[in-house]
C-alpha cells in the first residue's frame, strides 16, 4: 500500500507544479522557467520560519510565492508582453537563474535545512499496513487543492475567463476580460500552488538550495506536454502521470533505479507516438466547421 | 444623436500604412455599411475602433468621449461591441459559457439576468442548444451566438466584421433579419461586407474603401444601379 500511497503523492506533487505552470502558459503561452523559483522561495521561507507554528510557516511561504509570482509578472513579463514568444521564453530563463543567484547571495549555496512538520515523517498504521503521514497528509491535500482548482476553473467568472483567454486571449479582450488582472492573477494562483509544492517536497526533504524547485518543475514540464499543454485538466493529468511513473520506478527498480528516468522517457516518447498533442489535447475537440 | 465619430483616421500594422485619413460618423439606430475589394483595410478600420490596433494618428470618439488609444475591453464598457471576422466563438465552452463571457464587458451587472433573457428572445435557437458546445452549432448559429455576445455587453455601437461570410444565402437573411431588430432597437451598427450589393441594400449608408481611404457614398437606392456599384467597388466601371 506505501509504495501505491508514494506514487499517488508524488503524482499529486507534480499535478500542482504542472498546473501552476499550465495556468500562465494558457493566459501568456509563456512556459515561466522560474516557477522553480517560486516553489524554491516558498521552502526557504518554511525552514527559515520552523520555529513558528506551521500554519503561520506556510501562509508566510504562501504570501512570499505568490507575492513574488505577481513582482515577475509586473516588473518582467508584462514590459515585454508583445515583443515575441522567444524573447518572452528567454525572458523566463534570465529570471530563473537571476532569482537562483539572488537565493545564493542572500540564504547562502551550501543548502539551508530543518526539520519542517516532523510528525509528518512518523508513521501511522492504518487496517494492519503502515503508511506515512507525509503520503497521507500529501494525497488528502493535493485532491483538496485539485478540486478548488476545479471548482475556480469550471464554476467561477475568474475560471471562465481563464478557459476563455487560454482559447484566444484576443476576443476575450474584445468582450471584457481584462487581460492585466487576468494575467496578474494566474501568476498569483500559480505563486500560492507553487507555495504548497514548496511545502510538501520540504516535508520530505528539508535540503533546501537555490536550485531546490528546478528538478519537479522540468518534470512538470514534461508532464504538462504529455497531458495536454492547451487544457489546464490535461496539465494536471500529466504531472500526475509523470509523477506517479516516477515514484513506481523508484519503488520497483531497486538497484537499477539509476535508469528510472530513461524508463520515464520511453514511456513519454510512447505517450507522445499515441496523441502527439498530449492525452487530453484541445486537437481531439470536436468542432464543426 | 451622433455616437460614434471617426476622424482623419490613419492606421496600420508596424511600419505598415493600411488606412490614410478615414472619417465617418453614425448616430443612434442608424446603420452603416463599408465594403470594398480584399485588403483594403475594412478590417483593419474595425480592430482599430474596437481598440485592437492603436491608430497612427486621427480621433475616434463615442459619445463625445476620445477612445483611439484605448484597450478593447475598456471601449467595449464604454459602449462599442465588434464581432469578429469569423465569428470567433470559444469552440470549447458551451453556448451559455460564451453568452456568459458577453456579459464580462456589461457596466450594469444588476441587469446581466434580464439581458440574458432578452437575447435568448432575440435569438430562440441559442436556447434549445444552450448546454451544447458551441463549435457543434452550424455557422448560421455559430454566428447569431457570436451577434448574441457582442450585445450582451449593451452596446451602443455594434461592429460586425463580414457578418455573412460562410454562410448559406437563407441564413444570411435570418442573420441581417436579427440586426434589422437591433437597429430597431436604437443601436448603431457598422457592417463591414464583401457583398456590396447586400450591404448597400441594407444600410442606411454605405460608405467604399479603396487603398485605405473612403471612395465613395452609395445609399439603398444606389444598389439597383448595377454599373454604379461597380465602378465605386473597382474604381472602373467597365
Amino acid at each position: 500500500m506505501q509504495p501505491l500511497l508514494d506514487a499517488f503523492s508524488l503524482g499529486g506533487t507534480y499535478a500542482l507544479a504542472a498546473l501552476g505552470l499550465g495556468l500562465v502558459f494558457g493566459v501568456l503561452k509563456l512556459v515561466n522557467f522560474a516557477h522553480a523559483e517560486l516553489i524554491t522561495i516558498s521552502a526557504y521561507i518554511m525552514v527559515i520560519t520552523n520555529d513558528l507554528p506551521l500554519v503561520i510557516s506556510f501562509i508566510l511561504a504562501a504570501f512570499t510565492a505568490t507575492v513574488l509570482a505577481i513582482i515577475t509578472e509586473l516588473a518582467v513579463y508584462r514590459r515585454l508582453r508583445g515583443t515575441g514568444p522567444a524573447i518572452m521564453l528567454i525572458a523566463s530563463f534570465g529570471l530563473s537563474v537571476g532569482l537562483q543567484k539572488s537565493y545564493e547571495l542572500i540564504f547562502g549555496a551550501l543548502p539551508r535545512s530543518a526539520a519542517v512538520a516532523p510528525w509528518m515523517t512518523g508513521s501511522v498504521e492504518i487496517a494492519g499496513l503502515n503508511v506515512t503521514i507525509s503520503s497521507l497528509v500529501t494525497v488528502a491535500l493535493t485532491v483538496l487543492i485539485l478540486l478548488a482548482m476545479g471548482y475556480l476553473v469550471d464554476f467561477t467568472t475568474l475560471g471562465l475567463q481563464l478557459r476563455a483567454a487560454s482559447s484566444d486571449f484576443k476576443t476575450a479582450r474584445l468582450l471584457g476580460v481584462r487581460s492585466n488582472r487576468l494575467i496578474t492573477s494566474s501568476f498569483a494562483i500559480s505563486g500560492l500552488l507553487a507555495a504548497f509544492v514548496g511545502f510538501i517536497i520540504v516535508v520530505e526533504n528539508p535540503q533546501v538550495e537555490p536550485m531546490f524547485g528546478l528538478n519537479i518543475t522540468i518534470l512538470a514540464l514534461v508532464g504538462i506536454v504529455i497531458g495536454g499543454i492547451s487544457s489546464l485538466r490535461g496539465c494536471a493529468l500529466g504531472g500526475f502521470i509523470v509523477g506517479f511513473i516516477l515514484s513506481i520506478l523508484n519503488t520497483f527498480l531497486g538497484n537499477a533505479r539509476v535508469y528510472a528516468y530513461s524508463y520515464l522517457f520511453l514511456a513519454v516518447v510512447i505517450i507522445l507516438l499515441v496523441r502527439p498533442g498530449g492525452i487530453l489535447s484541445k486537437q481531439n475537440e470536436m468542432e464543426r466547421v | 444623436m451622433t455616437l460614434l465619430t471617426v476622424e482623419n483616421l490613419y492606421s496600420g500594422y508596424g511600419k505598415v500604412d493600411v488606412l490614410f485619413g478615414i472619417s465617418l460618423s453614425i448616430s443612434a439606430g442608424k446603420s452603416l455599411g463599408i465594403v470594398g475589394p480584399n485588403g483594403v483595410g475594412k478590417s483593419t478600420l474595425l480592430k482599430t475602433i474596437a481598440g485592437e490596433i492603436t491608430p497612427k494618428s486621427g480621433s475616434i470618439s463615442l459619445l463625445g468621449e476620445t477612445i483611439s488609444g484605448r484597450k478593447p475591453e475598456d471601449i467595449v464598457r464604454m459602449g462599442l461591441s465588434l464581432v469578429p471576422e469569423g465569428r470567433q466563438i470559444f469552440s470549447g465552452l458551451s453556448v451559455t459559457e460564451n453568452l456568459m463571457l458577453g456579459l464580462t464587458g456589461r457596466k450594469d451587472k444588476a441587469s446581466s439576468k434580464v439581458a440574458l433573457d432578452q437575447i435568448r428572445e432575440l435569438f430562440p435557437v441559442l436556447n434549445s442548444h444552450a448546454t451544447h458546445q458551441a463549435g457543434m452549432l452550424s455557422g448560421g448559429q455559430q454566428q447569431q451566438l457570436a451577434i448574441a455576445r457582442a450585445l450582451l455587453s449593451n452596446p451602443k455601437v455594434l461592429l460586425l466584421d463580414e457578418p455573412s461570410l460562410g454562410l448559406a444565402p437563407t441564413v444570411i437573411i435570418d442573420v441581417f433579419e436579427k440586426l434589422k431588430e437591433i437597429i430597431a432597437n436604437k443601436t448603431a451598427v457598422i457592417i463591414v461586407e464583401q457583398r456590396a450589393h447586400l450591404v448597400t441594400t441594407f444600410a442606411d449608408e454605405t460608405v467604399v474603401i479603396r487603398d485605405g481611404q473612403i471612395q465613395a457614398s452609395l445609399t439603398p437606392s444606389d444598389a439597383k444601379n448595377e454599373e454604379m456599384l461597380r465602378k465605386a467597388y473597382f474604381g472602373t466601371g467597365s
